[in-house]
């Protein structure tokens, strides 16, 4: 999911990064987070147990891998601008200490795994319990659609924004389904975590669940 | 948060060369985005552009799993920091 340098255009380069700015500078403002410290301690621990998640790639057979990302979780747990701001930190130190992305990526990035797959999560959790009310089990299936089809839709726009790029030798029409369907098969697995880690803090700690305060 | 979370963090770090590095070299393992390229005759400019001495989450002089654990505290160290300088700014705001 991270792109390299060299797949985007400076077109959609600088697109992404306007749009990314402009969400986080409004996350930012909005979430007010030197007013609550209680939220502000849960984004760090967040955020360093979402970095080390995504160090445990489970490479697959065929050389590629497989590794937890996150954001419906974050989303999930602290709301969707909080969330937004977790996986916006964890991938621009993922970007800027460890080059894992590129730098004229990191805009594309972060919209993304710190946008879109937050927003997404956290939209289809908030729908999802609406819909069942709440307990164990719809907050289970909550985490696990947001945390499926987050990372699909995550997967898609990376899709349209490689496709796009005339760098990419392939259009959309090959770029999105491909990307859309391998997320959304090994986005079962992120699905899974995400529910299994929600359904068992809403019941050790549901404090800890502010997208449902 | 509680001093159990940041244990099982150091924990993950601490396993995480076992699929970073070494089920990786097993398989020949890439990233997705880099396989694609390669089979397209992209080019990665990453090596060409880079700033960082942990590139790939590498440690110079260290070998790939140490530096793969060293560059994960590197990694949550930093995250630590911010969110503590963050905290600290609150704390004078109020």
């Amino acid at each position: 999911m991270h792109i390299p340098d060299g797949f985007l255009d400076s077109t959609w380069s600088i697109a992404t990064y306007i749009v990314s700015v402009t969400y986080i500078g409004y996350a930012i403002k909005k979430a007010e987070i030197t007013k609550n410290l209680e939220r502000l301690s849960l984004l760090t621990v967040l955020a360093a147990g979402i970095f080390a998640a995504q160090m445990l790639n489970w490479p697959l057979p065929g050389g590629t891998s497989l590794h937890f990302v996150g954001g419906a979780l974050a989303g999930i747990l602290l709301g969707p601008l909080l969330g937004s701001l977790t996986l916006a930190l964890v991938v621009t130190i993922q970007c800027l200490v460890f080059h894992d992305g590129g730098i004229t990526a990191l805009g594309a990035n972060i919209l993304n795994m710190a946008i879109i797959d937050v927003l997404v999560g956290y939209a289809i959790y908030k729908i999802v319990l609406k819909a069942l009310g709440p307990s164990t089990k719809t907050r289970f299936i909550g985490g696990f659609l947001g945390g499926w089809l987050g990372i699909t839709l995550a997967g898609i726009t990376c899709g349209v924004e490689i496709g796009l790029s005339p760098s990419f030798p392939y259009g959309v029409y090959i770029t999105v389904p491909v990307m859309g369907l391998w997320h959304l098969a090994l986005g079962v697995i992120e699905g899974i975590i995400t529910g299994m880690v929600v359904s068992y803090l809403s019941t050790k700690n549901p404090n800890v669940i502010f997208s449902e305060r | 948060m509680k001093k159990k979370h940041w244990i099982l963090i150091i924990l993950l770090i601490l396993i995480s060369p076992l699929f970073g590095v070494v089920l990786a070299d097993m398989v020949g393992y890439h990233e997705p985005l880099d396989v694609a390229a390669e089979k397209l005759g992209l080019k990665d400019i990453s090596d060409e552009i880079n700033w960082s001495p942990f590139y790939d989450y590498s440690v110079p002089g260290l070998d790939p799993i140490t530096g793969y654990i060293v560059s994960g505290f590197i990694g949550i160290g930093i995250i630590y920091l911010i969110g503590l300088l963050i905290q600290r700014i609150a704390g004078k705001k109020r």
